[in-house]
């Protein structure tokens, strides 16, 4: 049995009026790959944001690493570390003068009361190493303002990497991608995290990767409609009862 | 031009021009450190309201017979909090909802200024300041604040860099964004408020705006940005009252006059390189 990463009890979120998310549980062991699927507006991005305390949820329980989240959607700063999220179209505004390597050493700080200059050699031998590792070490000294969506995209799992995390939470990670970028993008996400060890939760709409890659998956839709291995749950009664019985038979004719 | 320099030498031997260029560099010196966040996070706006609605703290201090700069802080520190507390409740935009704030408290201002009976006089300096007649005990004021955003924005740099990146990043690694959002705005508008009487209620935001532009134009990284900020503001401050002394100009202007100077200096800049490479 191995060690629970992340354990979800009875989630309740309300947005403003009416309910996002109701009486969702499900749990992801260390270095296994679960995805969400599900229609828009079902609740996936709500479901990922309460998880990680951005929004605060009415009812049920979290556990990272066997540590709760508080209702206020604060955790321990040292299980925080371990944990790296990239949010659906990282869209930042590209006037903000930083470089490569500041954007991947602020994934290696603690984010504490600090002194600018502490821990600086430590800090850009690790963001080195984790720029090598994307392949985008030539890229250290460049603006994040002109880097393409493919090498945000590279420089964004570099921010991930530059610490040893436990938990990756992805929002439509290679949004904004094309095919072949989308491609590049999954071949190094699954390198990495056979080399890391990383248990993965990640909204996709891509449900062939799914297929190809994930242990688990989450239907939902405002509720949790199944999880299982994805040929259980991506089986057409299920797709039908997520996504509808017409998105079915399109995807069966294409 | 030897006589502005003999005038010059003559005018900074008065202790009145020294506690103002003093009292100049440690306010460019704040204004161009906060600035640097502030235009990123789009804040700029914020500060230029906060300097409009300070007469109407100034005037409130008038009729009750208060010294302004002794309102001028807590005034200033409440209209941050009511400002902050009304852009996360109602649905407008800041930009707009600021206007609101800062014409209302403007018209306000100059209806209660009309009850106090001697302002004529004294609108002048509230509107464009005077820097010539801050006192020590403005100074010794300063250089605390200064102190206060050095510690502040020195020890949590990192964390400012991601909430000005990106807030729901910054909160997935456990940082209390509306917190860090309240404290800046709280310092901003302390410094704003500290220097409202040397530049005076329409000038201020120039401080806090013009530097942090001509960094961004001339920075590589974010460090150097922030610390090249402040240091234009100083710059501009101490050239300034140089050229106010010399040609016997207001301070203030002078100043801001200055701080464009220097901006279009840092516009112009590449294609100066761009030039002298052809």
């Amino acid at each position: 049995m191995k060690e629970v990463v992340l354990a979800v009890e009875q989630l309740t979120i309300y947005r403003e009026t009416y309910v996002a998310v109701q009486d969702v549980s499900f749990s992801l062991e260390a270095g296994t790959d679960t995805a969400i699927v599900g229609p828009n507006g079902a609740g996936k991005s709500t479901l990922v944001q309460a998880v990680l305390g951005i929004l605060p949820c009415q009812a049920g329980n979290v556990f990272i690493l066997g540590q709760p989240l508080s209702r206020k959607g604060s955790l321990a700063p040292q299980i925080r570390q371990q944990i790296a999220y990239l949010p659906q179209n990282f869209l930042f505004d590209r006037r903000i003068p930083l470089t490569v390597e500041e954007l991947v050493g602020l994934g290696w700080d603690r984010l504490g009361f600090q002194l600018p200059w502490a821990n600086r050699r430590k800090r850009r031998h690790a963001v080195r190493d984790a720029l090598a590792k994307v392949d985008a070490l030539h890229l250290r000294h460049q603006l994040i303002s002109g880097l393409s969506g493919g090498e945000t995209k590279r420089v964004l799992l570099a921010y991930c990497l530059v610490y040893p995390r436990r938990l990756l939470i992805l929002d439509e990670a290679p949004a904004g991608l094309d095919m072949r970028g989308e491609t590049e993008f999954y071949q190094l996400l699954y390198q990495l995290k056979q080399e890391q060890d990383w248990a993965i939760l990640q909204i996709s709409h891509n449900l062939d990767m799914v297929r190809r890659h994930c242990d688990r998956v989450l239907c939902l839709n405002r509720t949790l409609l199944c999880q299982g291995t994805p040929d259980m749950a991506l089986s057409p009664e299920n797709l039908s009862a997520a996504y509808g019985s017409e998105f079915v038979r399109y995807r069966h004719q294409h | 031009m030897p006589t502005e320099l003999t005038r010059i030498i003559e005018l900074f031997q008065l202790p009145f021009m020294q506690r103002a260029l003093l009292g100049g560099i440690l306010t460019g010196l704040m204004g161009g450190m906060l600035g640097s966040f502030t235009i990123l996070r789009q804040l700029s706006f914020f500060s230029d309201a906060l300097g409009h609605s300070a007469l109407l703290g100034i005037s409130i201090g008038l009729l009750l017979g208060l010294n302004p700069s002794v309102v001028l802080l807590p005034f200033a520190v409440v209209f941050a909090l009511v400002v902050t507390y009304l852009l996360e409740r109602t649905r407008l935009w800041t930009d707009a909802l600021l206007n609101i704030i800062y014409s209302s408290s403007l018209a306000i201002a100059i209806i209660t200024l009309s009850f106090v009976g001697q302002y004529k006089g004294g609108l002048n300096n509230l509107l464009f300041g005077d820097i010539l007649a801050v006192r020590e005990l403005d100074l010794v004021f300063s250089s605390f604040l200064l102190i206060i955003c050095v510690v502040f924005i020195g020890l949590t740099l990192r964390t400012q860099m991601l909430v000005t990146l990106h807030e729901p990043l910054a909160i997935a690694r456990g940082v209390s964004v509306s917190t860090h959002r309240t404290a800046f705005i709280v310092l901003l508008s302390l410094v704003v408020g500290v220097s409202i009487k040397a530049i005076g209620v329409l000038l201020v935001s120039a401080f806090v705006v013009i530097p942090a532009c001509a960094a961004r134009l001339l920075s590589r990284t974010f460090t150097n940005y922030v610390l090249l900020s402040a240091g234009l503001g100083a710059l501009s401050a101490v050239g300034g009252m140089l050229i106010s002394a010399a040609f016997n100009l207001p301070s203030g202007p002078s100043i801001v006059a200055t701080q464009l100077v220097i901006f279009l200096t840092a516009m112009a800049l590449p294609r100066l390189r761009v030039l002298g490479q052809g």
